[in-house]
């Protein structure tokens, strides 16, 4: 019957279709490099993760790993990137399903330590350690990735926490570089009756109003009380100094900074600052390269910024030389079955050829000591690196090197105190709170 | 049933009655909130499609004006950026999740209501109480039991999982609109000498030709907005559906909106132009599928 | 035919069910209890030895200032979708049934639909640059209305947050229960009405004489699916808010999210799961009992 016969034939080409599903289903592509034929010695095929997709990024790192490959014809690369924002939650979810890749990006601090905690990083200091590689890298950058006396990653940039501003605003308004804190308000106030926005800020990833108080518990708080508050079995927050650190935030809140941040996005203030709105922004080294001409800031601002760090406080029990930056880094994982080619890749990453070609391409200060020149660098990175090399010492990103929980205590008490819903000695008490369960269970 | 025709503007007319002052002002106003809600709908959609011809600059500077020139670049980009993968990736996803839960479920209706199974109906009510299930809730435990069973981070990751899920409403919808087929054409092709095979395909099946639409149209809608078990169960970007590469996009694009807009148009276009154009099929599918 | 090819062929007959019994059996029934066993426990996924914690975790939620506006939101989800949704899908869909041209009743129903075509994650990034509290239309509008006291940074306050999400959420579902509503209203004979108007029932009238009633079952139906469909929101909370500001905005799905991939906290994200679940069922009871028996008609 001619019904049936053209039932049959759908039916048939119904599960035609769906093998043609299942066949396609079991070939899910995951980019493998391909190489060509040199002498290496060394073969396998491991996973490098890092944390730049973005399109002005993604081109450099895509190099690096060709120009590997073609030196090591035995290796294969499964080469991915996930974006800032996501990171934390997809390397606890690849983690979870037991899928940590060979090489991972990671912040220093608590958020590293958690994977030598778990047995995730591999030790790295018989590589690192007096070693000419080792001795190659700002030694303040592997002291932030030093645990328990062991090195466990490798730091890849540096970078810092400063304040940038439009020279012209300040020239044209008689300002000077503050040169205290309750200098900077007093600038911030003048500004204000002109009518210009003091200082740009954009909170809505959260981490914008935690790098204050990264720069301004040190001001407050003796190091070594820091010191031992970091740790997550033996903190308690209780020293006075950090309340009067979110006094003096909330003091900067009101005088200087953009009212209603938690709905405005960073590259908002970002923008705000490079169109002449603002006169002032609070950023990373690592953000320089936007506000020059390659970067694509408009020529009207970008022959005419500086920085200055974080102004002292006069009377702070802290240390007022201390800076406020992270070095980013990489770790292996010591249950790679290729920790010699992860290892190999890493110090092909840091050497100077392709440290310099970093600084260059991303704008980007480099862990490797010397590699930012005139030649590579604009001038405004050239003195962020000295101002880094003249520091003291290093403040680690509050958010990274806090337990998470006690570092959600401070990222939503303060998005709560920009809104007004919650006070310095509420937030103290909420972190408090939350390091005494953390002590408890480490 | 009386055929329905044009409806006149005012009830009014066959009662005999002229229209009052009132009934003019309650239609204009009705006019009024059906313009409203087309405005509200359409006003931010045309805006989004002429953002993605923007530059960043313009953006920022007039949001709300017209573009000045019309940067496809904008567009091209974000069709780099992998737009089409995502589409791809999605389209293939639904589709085989419709075939597998509509295949699967009239399979399991047939079986239940047609072929007088013992212990039918503790297994159907084991099945349809999958209903009561919530996707979010398996999350974890399905998280583990993807990877133990290695197709974790694979296409099936997501389809085994979108099939499972939408069984229990699927074959009840079929079976609720099986059990009403009437019982003469199975009886004469049994008195043909067809087997359950074949009656199942060449009689039940064309016959549910409606419900079995409106099954698919509902789970091509589940499908295609899926968003915790995209998010967990697929790390490769090569793999990701259209909900979680949007996102991802949004975390590399961060700097360029109105390349994320681009995208976010692209994204869009083909599923409204599938629905113009087969709007009146959909209709249709459901309302064979409701009611019979 | 044999006793055996009888005991065969009966046996045989199950396969056409065992596909589907196995796939619900293992992906949808065994992750939930195994869920309830995890919950028992606190792990992450750096855990080296999951602890074994009883029903730790859930008096921790039942202490948790954060589990408990999640359920406000959820709730608050459910209540302005249904009302939106349902209710004015409801009278939506009778005034373009009733009131408006078949040609222009068919374009209007396309154009309202069309936002439910759009993936949730567009309708969500899009909105994002709506809310914005410099650059959003929405802002926009208030001050050329002649309010600009009203602007607000939407989805950066604690206290509209959840309300903008919720609001995104009705404008891409308007159409979706108006035009399954549609359909179940067409089905009504058209002889009710014409009786009615000749008796001189006003249209107002007739919808809530006879347009109600005869889809109380399809709208009870909506309710339910909307409100379960109100608990298990994640997507566009995620997609806009992530949860923030501090929490404001959370619900349970992505509470459920944030504890599990954020907070390292998966045997407290299991009970989360846990009550999700028992929150679905009751619904799901409700639907089923709704409908218990009856094929879906009118």
């Amino acid at each position: 019957m001619d019904r049936t016969a053209s039932l049959r034939r759908r039916r048939w080409s119904l599960i035609a279709t769906l093998l043609v599903f299942v066949l396609v289903g079991t070939c899910s592509s995951a980019g493998l490099g391909a190489s060509a034929s040199t002498g290496s010695k060394l073969s396998g095929s491991i996973v490098f993760l890092e944390r730049w997709p973005e399109p002005q990024y993604a081109p450099f790192w895509k190099k690096i790993v060709a120009d590997y490959l073609a030196l090591h014809p035995n290796v294969r690369i499964d080469h991915q990137a996930i974006a800032d924002q996501p990171y934390k939650d997809k390397i606890r979810v690849l983690t979870a399903a037991g899928q940590l890749p060979d090489i991972y990006f990671s912040w220093a601090g608590d958020f590293a330590n958690k994977f030598v905690r778990a047995g995730l990083a591999a030790d790295l200091t018989p590589y690192m350690r007096n070693t000419p590689w080792g001795n190659s890298l700002a030694p303040a950058a592997v002291d932030a990735w030093t645990h328990g006396g062991k090195i466990y990653g490798v730091p890849i940039s540096v970078d810092a926490k400063v304040f940038l501003y439009n020279t012209k605003i300040f020239a044209n308004n008689g300002l000077q570089v503050p040169k205290t804190i309750d200098a900077l308000i007093t600038t911030c106030d003048t500004l204000r009756s002109k009518g210009i926005e003091p200082i740009a800020f954009g909170n809505k990833d959260g981490w914008a109003a935690i790098h204050y108080m990264t720069s301004l518990n040190p001001k407050y708080v003796p190091r070594a009380t820091l010191d031992k508050d970091f740790e997550p079995s033996t903190g308690e927050f209780t020293d006075p100094g950090y309340v009067a650190a979110l006094n003096e935030f909330s003091m900067i809140n009101k005088h200087c900074l953009t009212q209603g941040a938690n709905g405005i996005d960073y590259t908002v203030a970002q923008a705000e600052l490079m169109q002449g709105k603002a006169a002032m922004y609070y950023g990373q080294t690592v953000e320089f390269k936007t506000f020059t001409r390659a970067g694509g800031a408009p020529a009207s601002f970008a022959n005419n910024w500086d920085f200055f760090p974080m102004p002292p406080v006069p009377n702070g029990r802290g240390d007022q030389n201390l800076l406020t930056g992270a070095p980013d880094g990489f770790m292996i994982n010591a249950k790679s079955k290729h920790i010699d080619i992860a290892v190999d890749l890493l110090k092909f990453i840091t050497d100077r050829q392709n440290a310099e070609a970093f600084t260059k391409t991303l704008g980007r200060l480099s862990s490797v000591a010397g590699t930012a020149t005139s030649a590579n660098a604009f001038p405004q990175l050239i003195k962020a690196l000295r101002v880094i090399n003249s520091a003291s010492g290093m403040n680690i990103w509050l958010d990274t090197i806090l337990h998470i929980d006690i570092a959600n205590a401070y990222l939503n008490g303060l998005e709560a105190m920009l809104n007004g819903t919650k006070t310095p000695d509420q937030i103290m008490q909420d972190v408090r709170a939350a390091a005494a369960k953390v002590r408890a269970n480490p | 049933m009386a055929v329905r025709s044009a409806v006149p503007e005012s009830h009014g007319e066959l009662a005999g009655a002229h229209p009052t002052p009132l009934v003019v002002l309650a239609s204009l106003g009705r006019m009024a909130m059906l313009t409203c809600l087309v405005l509200v709908i359409v006003y931010p959609l045309v805006w989004m499609c002429l953002a993605g011809f923007k530059s960043t600059a313009e953006l920022f500077g007039d949001p709300w004006g017209l573009p000045g020139a019309l940067r496809i670049e904008n567009y091209v980009t974000a069709w780099n950026q992998g737009v089409v993968r995502y589409l791809f990736n999605s389209a293939f996803v639904t589709t085989a999740s419709i075939f597998g839960v509509v295949l699967l479920g009239a399979w399991a209706a047939y079986g239940l209501t047609r072929l007088h199974l013992p212990f039918a109906t503790p297994v159907l009510f084991f099945i349809l109480g999958g209903m009561m299930l919530a996707p979010a809730v398996a999350l974890i435990p399905l998280f583990r039991l993807l990877q133990a069973l290695g197709i974790y981070d694979t296409y099936f990751a997501l389809i085994v999982p979108y099939v499972a899920f939408r069984l229990p409403f699927i074959t009840f919808l079929i079976r609720a609109y099986v059990v009403t087929l009437p019982m003469e054409l199975e009886d004469a092709a049994v008195v043909d000498g067809a087997s359950r095979w074949q009656i199942f395909w060449n009689v039940i099946v064309p016959l549910s030709r409606p419900i079995l639409i409106s099954a698919a149209l509902l789970q091509a809608l589940f499908a295609w907005n899926e968003f915790p078990f995209a998010l967990v169960f697929i790390n490769n970007d090569n793999l990701k559906t259209l909900p979680v590469g949007l996102l991802d996009m949004q975390g590399r694009l961060i700097t360029d909106w109105p390349v994320l807009l681009a995208a976010l148009t692209m994204a869009s276009v083909p599923m409204i132009l599938l629905f113009i154009v087969g709007q009146r099929q959909f209709i249709r599918g459901l309302a064979e599928g409701y009611g019979k | 035919m044999s006793v055996i090819a009888k005991r065969v062929r009966a046996l045989s007959g199950w396969l056409y069910v065992l596909p589907a019994l196995i796939l619900v059996a293992v992906f949808v029934y065994y992750p939930v209890v195994e869920n309830f066993r995890l919950s028992t426990f606190q792990w992450n996924a750096f855990s080296t030895h999951p602890r074994y914690v009883g029903l730790g975790n859930y008096a921790g939620l039942m202490a948790d200032p954060v589990f408990w506006r999640a359920i406000f939101n959820n709730i608050a989800y459910a209540i302005v979708s249904v009302i939106w949704q349902v209710g004015f899908g409801l009278v939506l869909a009778a005034i373009l049934e009733e009131t408006v041209r078949a040609r222009l009743r068919a374009f209007l129903r396309t154009v309202y639909f069309i936002p439910v075509t759009i993936s949730i994650t567009v309708t969500g990034l899009l909105f994002q640059f709506l809310y914005h509290p410099q650059f959003g239309l929405v802002n926009r509008v208030l001050v050329i209305l002649g309010h600009p006291q009203w602007t607000h940074s939407w989805l950066g306050e604690e206290a509209t947050a959840i309300w903008a999400i919720i609001g995104m959420s009705q404008w891409q579902s308007v159409g979706y229960v108006m035009v399954l509503l549609t359909v179940a209203m067409q089905k009504i004979p058209r002889e009710f009405y014409e009786a009615a108007y000749i008796d001189g029932t006003t249209k107002v009238q007739a919808f809530f004489l006879i347009t109600v009633p005869l889809l109380r079952e399809m709208t009870t139906l909506m309710m339910i699916l909307t409100i379960s469909g109100a608990f298990l929101v994640f997507n566009e909370v995620k997609v806009m808010t992530d949860g923030g500001p501090n929490n404001a905005s959370q619900v349970l799905g992505t509470w459920l999210y944030r504890s599990a991939f954020q907070n390292d906290q998966m045997g407290y994200a299991s009970a989360i799961a846990t009550v999700i679940f028992i929150l679905t069922f009751g619904a799901g009871v409700a639907q089923l009992w709704g409908v218990r028996g009856k094929q879906v008609e009118f």
